[in-house]
């Protein structure tokens, strides 16, 4: 909503310079997002007088004027022809920047000296088209910046408004709004109305058949009209609060919607061929075409405004093309009515129309302004285009408006604001906001609000109003009396942070992709098609194809990650995201959100650097974050398996993560299909944990127990195994002897390939004995070890090297 | 020559041979071949019995005194030595300080994720507990039960993303005070953390952004209450010094309603391109619990009241660390990310 500085005055005594009108508005809760100054920078355009004009001696076209510009004589050389001697130009002296950055400079043409320009309405950005130059009223003073001698310097506001306040999608909306925070009054504009001896309903008829959605319609009938341009006057205003000028006739009616915020619409009388307007619903289907030349077919939802029969309009939204005002218009129906906002909103929503006339009927008009709205654009009709007003107006309004009166508490202000505002400023707010009180008794009172307020239904709003105008700024600032909370977060929401912090300074950087994927993520991931996660919650309005749907896993988008940051050449990665994915539940509408733990590892395992290593990450780095993480956060039970793997891991370099014997996530190296779907060109390694099955085995209770001070024996076994003798089954079976002195066991060298027979491996590992309460003999020890031997060469088939 | 001739002439040359070697090898041969126990000052000694007893005790101190003396000058000597030559070694193990360190690979925290922290934990210090709430939401809890009705143009200040069997995805994180409410009596104090979609994308909007929704309710709480609240968040999360101020606005769930401005992170409220030479930046929407939500949460409105706020953590985190593009954010660009 753009207002104009200059119309605001027409209506209210603005004693306020822009910024500071600007700023209260603001505060007022009508923001203003822009505020512009209009023909600023200008001011070396002056008024002049033409005081000789003489032929240019060598251009037949030219002219060569003795121009004063109130304190000397310039030449000026001119092209234009619709001017004499004694006019009073607009002379746009040397130095000064036109529209377009047109810079006025001193020159000679055709031999003649020139000392600026007289300027044409368009070429000082008034018009869009003009003929010749710009001749002033005679009254104005010489040497007077032209736009101030106009009067047509303006500021412009730019209102962001909120879909409450239609009352103020009008110059006289925001001028109320100003009188009752200054404590002025609204200037009631006067007009006159001269009707003619023929009666209106001579010409026209209104029967509304569908009254629930049109409570009131009124018309006029105009006749005799001559469709032509606008006064620059009008166009201007128009421009500055953003209307194009299209003729006289329509232009009125944009300055009346503008001016009162009531939209009204203007018919070409002689293309209604019955005259006989009725208000109803259209016929399911009905095809119409509105006056932007789209053909719309229609429901039994619209409401139409019909010419007998057939539809002439789209009810407070568009007219029809079929009566529009043309350049041959001369008897004019002119229309004020008031239509139901939801049907206004649901017609205008499914047809994709918003037009300046819907905006402000979804939202809510002045059923008591539809008189007076009519009466002013037929005035300014009459006035701008000639014609004559029939005699009386046609107002159909079978259930006229009974003004709303609300019961407002005295105590309640102050129960809900936390201010005591006494009784009397109360009613002084209220009725600067045109608003009538009753006082019933001590505390209550009855509070009638004026019948633009449609957003005043309930005490609430009144108190609304009260905190409004009594200023948010001047409300204090106080705190709640506190029933102190004790409760610490849920263990989800901290751990959830552990997770983070450990991931982090495990040297991870978090990233958030967005919740959308696109549909084909099940095909590049290798997902069966009766995988849980190929399944989608699919959107009803993507914005694109990309994005048609919510992910089921985070895996795609953190290999979108990965291949944008390797394009970027950032080949070291190791990313991660805790974020909620989308399923599908078979048996209930609405999905199951899962917080998923996702992370992906690619590159160098250190930064690279003089001193660093050069080594590249593999599924064990993956591996350790997660021992990491599972250590940290004392899950118990865990075991990695090569088993269930994921379809989009490299089936060999995989495994699946079991906790208490529920698997609660996965590790491996991406499947080598997967990483060129997603062109990505080195191995990338992946690990995820699902949160909402991991949380619930996460105990914070640990036992630490005290070190032992007595010192350690360690042990090594050299050993070649067999190759398929899984790594943890060394400790398994070290474990099955129960031996209490082994206090660790570490594997700390593998080795396959030259000197060790084919399909066997080297395997070394360390074990360290130890007891809490006296220092272990040699004999003791050794005696130990030799059990563990035995137990790996009979039980593994170890062959100690 | 007498025996004192012969220890002068001693002394002598010992301090002279002393004085011109600086090995320690070195210095130790001269120690036995002069103090040793054959060595030449023992020597001196043996000539000893040729004197009379009166003589002898004379002699005595003066080998002694010699003795003393060349056992002190080569143990300065000697410590000398070492330190020139532990000197020498410090010097040749000097590196290059200014080479890198060896580096760990860098973490870093999403900006999302850390103000979502920072927030909360300045609420949870005003006893705020956290809740969730489901993003794929019923248009019952989104807007209904917040005082959007169908066909209400307060609905386009919200462009929706809609999915099927009256879902969509919700677009703010308000429909977690009706599920809060619905599931606990009064008094509630509770701060929601989450993600939001609208239907929009360029430089200042996203399709997909996050919220932190704050809501209190209990006996008597007022407009001023929540001034309170507010003013205490601004000035731990944005500093002592930073304005703040609410004006007007509306929404459907609350009344009255703000929007909460604090003086310009940028200009300090002098006027710069940021906030539009406004001085002030909005950064978070406030108001009074509406009565209509009360009564969908069947809380009596005559007998408790609250507020609620809603902020933009991308908002935030742009003002706090000077981004001007959204996008940035969710661009997962790891020279971006790997600066927080």
């Amino acid at each position: 909503m753009i207002i104009s500085y200059n119309w605001l005055k027409e209506f209210v005594d603005v004693d306020l310079s822009p910024a500071d009108l600007s700023a209260m508005l603001t505060m007022l809760g009508l923001e203003v997002e822009r505020m512009e100054e209009r023909f600023t920078g200008m001011d070396s355009v002056v008024v002049a007088l033409v005081q000789e004009k003489a032929q240019h001696p060598n251009a037949d076209k030219l002219s060569v004027c003795k121009v004063n510009n109130g304190s000397e004589i310039l030449d000026i050389v001119c092209g234009a022809q619709n001017f004499k001697a004694g006019d009073k130009v607009a002379l746009a002296q040397i130095g000064t920047v036109l529209p377009g950055d047109f810079k006025i400079k001193r020159s000679k043409i055709r031999g003649e000296e020139s000392c600026g320009m007289l300027c044409s309405e368009k070429e000082l950005g008034i018009a869009d088209e003009s003929a010749g130059i710009m001749i002033l009223p005679q009254d104005l003073q010489l040497g007077v910046p032209v736009f101030d001698a106009l009067g047509m310097k303006d500021v412009i506001f730019e209102i962001g408004l909120t879909p409450n306040r239609s009352d103020c999608l009008s110059i006289i909306g925001i001028a109320r709004e100003v009188a009752a925070k200054l404590g002025k009054k609204v200037r009631k504009q006067e007009f006159g109305i001269v009707e003619g001896d023929r009666k209106a309903n001579e010409f026209a008829s209104v029967t509304i058949e569908d009254a629930d959605l049109c409570p009131r319609y009124a018309a006029r009938y105009i006749s005799g009209c001559k469709i032509g341009p606008s006064p620059s006057w009008l166009v201007e205003r128009l421009t500055a609060v953003g209307m194009r000028s299209i003729n006289n006739v329509v232009d009125v009616t944009n300055y009346v919607l503008m001016e009162y915020g009531h939209p009204l619409h203007a018919f070409d009388h002689d293309q209604l061929v019955e005259g006989r307007i009725v208000v109803k619903r259209a016929g399911e289907g009905e095809r119409f075409t509105t006056l932007d030349d789209q053909e719309r077919t229609l429901t039994a939802e619209d409401l139409t405004i019909r010419d007998g029969g057939r539809a002439v309009a789209l009810a407070g939204i568009m007219g029809g093309q079929n009566s529009e005002i043309s350049d041959s218009t001369v008897n004019i129906l002119l229309e004020s009515a008031w239509f139901n906002p939801s049907a206004i909103r649901r017609t205008s929503k499914r047809l994709g129309i918003h037009s300046e006339s819907s905006h402000r009927f979804e939202r809510g008009a002045d059923i008591e302004a539809v008189p007076t709205a009519l009466d002013r654009a037929a005035s300014l009709i009459c006035e701008l285009a000639g014609g004559t007003i029939a005699a009386g107006m046609i107002d159909v309004y079978p259930a006229p408006y009974s003004p709303r009166a609300i019961t407002l508490r005295q105590n309640r202000i102050e129960e809900l604001l936390g201010i005591a505002i006494t009784p009397e400023h109360t009613r002084q707010i209220l009725e600067s906001l045109e608003c009538s009180i009753a006082v019933e008794g001590s505390d209550l009172c009855r509070v009638t609000v004026p019948s633009y307020r449609v957003d005043l239904e309930r005490e609430i709003d009144l108190i609304e109003e009260l905190a409004r105008m009594f200023g948010y700024d001047n409300i204090p600032v106080t705190m709640p009396y506190a029933r102190v909370s004790s409760d610490r977060p849920p263990l989800h929401q901290r751990l959830e942070r552990k997770v983070r912090d450990l991931l982090v300074s495990s040297g991870f950087n978090e990233v958030v992709n967005f919740s959308f994927s696109p549909q084909d993520v099940p095909e590049k991931m290798l997902l069966p098609a009766d995988d849980h996660r190929a399944v989608h919650v699919k959107l009803l309005n993507p914005l694109i194809d990309e994005h048609a749907v919510m992910r089921t896993t985070l895996l795609p988008g953190l290999l979108e990650t990965s291949a944008r940051n390797a394009n970027f050449r950032v080949f070291n990665q190791r990313i991660f995201e805790l974020r909620r994915v989308y399923l599908v539940k078979p048996d209930d509408d609405s999905p199951s959100e899962p917080l998923v733990l996702g992370g992906l590892l690619s590159g160098l395992r250190s930064p690279e650097g003089w001193n660093q290593g050069k080594d590249e990450v593999d599924f064990f780095d993956a591996k350790g974050v997660v021992e990491n993480l599972f250590d940290a956060l004392n899950v118990p039970a865990v075991k990695f398996e090569s088993r269930e793997i994921e379809p989009f891991y490299h089936p060999g370099k995989a495994c699946t993560v079991f906790s208490a014997g529920e698997r609660i996530g996965s590790i491996g190296e991406i499947h080598p299909t997967v990483q060129e779907n997603y062109a990505i060109e080195k191995p990338v390694y992946y690990f995820e944990l699902d949160m909402n099955r991991l949380v619930p085995k996460v105990s914070e209770k640990v036992a630490i127990s005290a070190p032992s001070r007595f010192p350690d024996a360690t042990r090594d076994i050299a050993m070649l195994l067999d190759d398929s003798v899984a790594a943890d089954a060394i400790s398994a079976c070290v474990s099955a002897l129960k031996i209490k002195e082994i206090e660790e066991l570490f594997l700390f060298d593998l080795y396959k390939g030259e000197h060790i027979p084919a399909g066997q491996k080297s395997i070394a590992i360390r074990l360290r004995y130890r007891l809490p309460d006296r220092t272990l003999t040699d004999e003791e020890v050794t005696a130990l070890h030799q059990r563990v031997v035995n137990a790996l060469v009979n039980n593994l088939g170890a062959a100690i090297r | 020559m007498s025996m004192n001739e012969q220890l002068e002439q001693l002394k002598t040359r010992a301090l002279q041979e002393i004085a011109a070697i600086s090995g320690e090898e070195e210095l130790q041969n001269l120690r036995v071949k002069y103090l040793g126990k054959k060595g030449e000052l023992t020597s001196v000694m043996k000539g000893i019995g040729a004197l009379t007893p009166e003589e002898r005790p004379k002699l005595g101190q003066v080998v002694n005194a010699v003795r003393d003396l060349l056992e002190e000058r080569i143990e300065s000597v000697l410590q000398q030595t070492r330190k020139n030559a532990r000197d020498a070694k410090l010097r040749s193990e000097r590196i290059d300080v200014t080479l890198p360190g060896r580096q760990q690979p860098k973490g870093s925290k999403h900006p999302v994720s850390m103000v979502i922290e920072e927030v909360s934990d300045i609420f949870a210090g005003l006893g705020f507990q956290v809740a969730e709430g489901p993003e794929i939401e019923l248009d019952y809890y989104n807007f209904e039960a917040l005082n959007f009705p169908k066909d209400h143009p307060a609905r386009d200040m919200q462009d929706t993303f809609f999915v099927e069997n009256d879902l969509l995805l919700r677009t703010h994180t308000s429909p977690v005070q009706i599920r809060t409410m619905l599931n606990h009596a009064p008094p509630v104090r509770v701060i929601a953390p989450g993600t939001v979609y609208r239907c929009d994308y360029d430089a200042t909007h996203s399709p997909m952004f996050h919220q932190i929704e704050g809501f209190m309710v209990d006996k008597g709480i007022t407009f001023a209450d929540l001034k309170g609240i507010l003013t205490i968040f601004v000035t731990q999360y944005f500093g002592k010094e930073i304005g703040v101020r609410l004006r007007p606005s509306f929404f459907p769930f609350t009344e009255p309603s703000a929007e909460v401005d604090i003086a310009c992170v940028i200009c300090k409220g002098k006027g710069c391109r940021v906030c539009k030479q406004s001085g002030w930046l909005e950064i978070l929407g406030a108001g009074m619990v509406d009565p209509e939500v009360f009564r969908h949460v069947q809380y009596d409105p005559e007998s408790v009241s609250g507020f609620a706020f809603g902020m933009g953590i991308e908002r935030i985190a742009m003002l706090k660390y000077g981004i001007n593009d959204m996008r940035l954010l969710f661009e997962n660009d790891l020279r971006f990310l790997r600066q927080f």
